[in-house]
């Protein structure tokens, strides 16, 4: 054994006419090669007879066809291409899943910021709290000018000069809201 | 690529067919080692090339094959079923005293033998494509089947009046 399991591979195994015996059949053999055969055959019984049977063999062997593979065999092979076809990436579950997370999490994003109010809501806002402010200073006008007249001139400063300045700007702009 | 791949299997599947079912002596064990060895093919047919598909096919089927052996532990058990199955590829050729000859002869010979005779002797293939189907070298070859040939021949005239 010159391998794990496999026998010798020495030429000199095989002997001088069994080598031209195997060239023969497999139509290696020269002319001369031929000749030289022939003529021992000629004179050899033994070597007559082993050609002969080489022959023989190889014929029944050649007689021999592959088999016909069974029906249900050659329909599972048909099927291959279509039971193992790769899917496209984008197809393939993990993409699929990493694809499929990439929206949700541009939405959740999006709905996690804070919502910025544009610039002409801002000016919108300002003018309407400036009329509020004007109104507001209006009515304490007024009622500055009835406390006075009702009560006396020391609560005036106290109740209408600074109702606007004592009212916080959130407060303000809650009650306006 | 999948109208080729089914050129393929029209073109090679009862070789690889039948060599799994001399090497297996299971018809369903065949069945399924051929349709494996076809599934590779499907998966590396960009990796084969184009020219060699039948060697490749066929060292494949053998490969998957021999691996299945491997795994049948006991082989007393494996070589009674072996003699026991009578439905092999040859069974057609009982007929004949030849033929019937030849199949128990060829069942009995060892590997690499058996895979040497069905590609080189029986399918016709060439010594390049057996030698790289058996993944030996070309001188390998050309000895194992010589001695292949000469045992079979001996068992002939053992079994010639």
């Amino acid at each position: 054994m010159n391998e794990k399991g496999k026998p010798g591979a020495h030429s000199d195994d095989i002997g001088k006419w069994e080598a031209q015996i195997n060239a023969l059949l497999d139509g290696e053999l020269d002319v001369a090669g031929a000749e030289a055969l022939k003529a021992a055959a000629t004179d050899d019984q033994k070597l007559a007879r082993d050609i002969i049977e080489a022959y023989q063999l190889q014929q029944a062997m050649e007689q021999l066809r592959p088999e016909r593979a069974p029906a249900s065999l050659r329909r599972k092979l048909k099927k291959i291409p279509r039971q193992h076809a790769e899917r496209p990436v984008y197809l393939q579950p993990r993409w699929a899943a990493a694809f499929a997370a990439v929206p949700l999490a541009v939405l959740s994003l999006w709905l996690a910021q804070p919502q910025q109010p544009s610039r002409a809501e801002v000016e919108q806002a300002a003018a309407e709290l400036a009329l509020a402010f004007a109104y507001i200073e209006q009515v304490s006008s007024r009622t500055a000018g009835r406390i006075e007249h009702e009560v006396g001139g020391e609560l005036n400063a106290a109740v209408g000069g600074s109702v606007i300045k004592s009212i916080p700007q959130s407060e303000s702009k809650e009650k306006q809201a | 690529m999948s109208r080729k791949f089914r050129q393929w299997v029209d073109q090679y599947q009862d070789e690889a067919w039948t060599l799994a079912r001399y090497l297996l002596k299971d018809a369903s064990e065949a069945e399924d080692a051929t349709q494996e060895a076809f599934v590779k093919l499907w998966k590396h047919r960009e990796n084969v090339d184009p020219e060699r598909i039948k060697p490749w096919l066929m060292k494949v089927t053998r490969n998957t094959c021999m691996d299945r052996l491997r795994r049948r532990r006991d082989e007393v058990e494996f070589q009674e079923y072996q003699t026991a199955d009578d439905h092999g590829p040859m069974a057609g050729l009982h007929q004949t005293e030849l033929g019937g000859w030849l199949k128990q002869a060829i069942s009995s010979l060892k590997e690499p033998y058996r895979t040497l005779v069905i590609l080189r002797d029986i399918y016709q293939h060439s010594y390049d494509e057996v030698a790289n189907a058996t993944e030996l070298s070309l001188s390998q070859v050309k000895v194992y089947l010589h001695r292949a040939r000469k045992q079979l021949r001996e068992q002939l005239a053992e079994v010639r009046p």
